[in-house]
């Protein structure tokens, strides 16, 4: 599974002193994101990347907890540290137990997932993250017996969307953020 | 109506476009916004990005260009340039006048009859304290430089960069109000700012400081993106500041003009704390 070692990151974090105008909203809170402090090195790129993200990855018609699994799932077969390690503490979050959660980022087969609806989903999920060309049809047919097409959709942009940032905390090596290192620690999944 | 033409018409956002057509300069002054001087990387706009961009300026609304670097006058294609885009807009640049031989002189007499003005600095009437400040000879080539664009028909403003304006001495500062009459440089076309405490003026602890309260939004365009302020794209430590940068994307116009509209109207009302530095 993917390590959880804070790497030295490819690019210049921007601080809040620094934030360009566009972004300094997204400063407001004090603790921007990597994602968020890297971005905003491309100001024009954040004001749309984060909002994007947001609306993809955050409350919608599809409940947490079915969204997170397809996040660290998929955050897991990418092998993206930032990623497993930030929605390990979103999942952890939102309900999902420490055992679930820790075969979510394991490198087998989940187990411990006995309601057939997570189960099609972790499948088909591990199928797009993993797979190259399109999902086979007994796999979407499978996920298909438990969504109907609008929660298909949405299921197959919040993969999509994970995927992107996946490759694109990777790529940069952008570091957790403190808080969810600790939390980490606090969790024993560090 | 967009956010844009809001700003323009109701004067929140200044109708002139700045271009940074350089950062190279033959001077090392110590208050350089962008650190400049002769080794440093020239990053040039270019005359084809900048005419384009002057273009899309003019068709967005804007009334005014302004050019900056560095220093301008170093580009050999400088004074055709701004023949061309003051065919677009009125173009006011900016230059130290150190570079004005015979040759750059009679390049600049096609601009004759054109809305151009050359704003000049000088910050003091002694040579020794205003070469201080701006490396040596300045002065003498400054007071050389005036006279020879103005008897070529070129207006000439004076810009004076103190790092206080209100502490000034009385007497000082009319000796060199009368320096520049002297020169044929009305009291008009002369202003007087402070030193703004950015690029090399902070790692010398010089002037005051300005963000984007403090400053009036001029949308102003570098090679390495779109500033709220000619003040903006300063460098400390050879590292361009990002504070005051709107986007990456120059072109089209279009985009950062847009966003620093934006980001102009929806600053709440009374937050500004302007210094009105032009």
């Amino acid at each position: 599974m993917a390590q959880l070692l804070d790497p030295e990151p490819a690019i210049r974090l921007v601080q809040a002193a620094d934030a360009p105008l566009l972004a300094r909203p997204y400063f407001a809170d004090g603790t921007p994101s990597p994602i968020t402090r890297s971005l905003a090195q491309v100001p024009e790129l954040l004001d749309v990347t984060l909002p994007f993200i947001g609306a993809a990855l955050g409350a919608s018609a599809l409940d947490e907890r079915t969204k997170e699994i397809v996040i660290l799932r998929a955050s897991a077969v990418m092998e993206c540290r930032y990623c497993v390690a930030t929605h390990t503490v979103v999942a952890l979050d939102c309900g999902l137990t420490a055992q679930e959660v820790a075969a979510l980022r394991g490198n087998g087969a989940p187990q411990g997932f006995a309601d057939g609806r997570e189960r099609a989903l972790i499948a088909w999920t591990e199928a797009v993250a993993a797979g190259r060309g399109s999902v086979e049809d007994a796999c979407l047919d499978a996920l298909r017996e438990h969504f109907d097409e609008p929660a298909v959709v949405e299921l197959t942009l919040v993969a999509a969307t994970t995927l992107m940032l996946n490759r694109y905390a990777s790529a940069l090596r952008l570091p957790a953020a403190q808080v969810t290192l600790a939390r980490l620690r606090e969790e024993g999944l560090a | 109506m967009s956010a844009l033409a809001v700003s323009l018409e109701a004067g929140r956002l200044t109708p002139r476009v700045w271009f940074y057509a350089n950062y190279h300069c033959n001077l090392r002054c110590s208050y350089c916004l962008t650190e400049s001087g002769p080794g440093v990387p020239r990053r040039e706009l270019g005359p084809e990005r900048m005419l384009a961009l002057a273009r899309e300026a003019r068709d967005l609304g804007f009334t005014e260009l302004g050019v900056t670097g560095g220093e301008p006058f170093l580009l050999d294609y400088l004074p055709e340039l701004l023949g061309e885009m003051a065919r677009i807009l009125p173009v006011l640049v900016l230059s130290n006048a150190t570079v004005f031989n015979a040759r750059r002189l009679r390049a600049l007499e096609p601009l004759a009859d054109l809305p151009v003005r050359i704003q000049i600095s000088l910050d003091h009437p002694d040579p020794v304290e205003n070469d201080a400040m701006r490396g040596p000879e300045n002065f003498a080539k400054v007071v050389r430089a005036v006279p020879e664009l103005i008897a070529r028909g070129i207006a000439v403003r004076i810009a004076t960069t103190l790092e206080d304006p209100d502490a000034v001495d009385p007497v000082e500062s009319e000796r060199l109000c009368a320096l520049h009459r002297s020169l044929g440089v009305p009291d008009e076309d002369h202003v007087v700012r402070p030193i703004i405490r950015r690029g090399r003026a902070d790692t010398g602890d010089l002037g005051v400081a300005a963000g984007f309260e403090q400053l009036d939004p001029e949308l102003t365009i570098t090679a390495d993106g779109a500033f709220a302020s000619p003040f903006g794209p300063t460098v400390r430590g050879g590292r361009m500041d990002t504070d005051l940068l709107v986007t990456r994307t120059i072109a089209p116009l279009r985009r950062p003009a847009e966003a620093l509209a934006g980001v102009v109207e929806g600053s709440p009302p009374g937050t500004d704390t302007r210094l009105g530095i032009r």
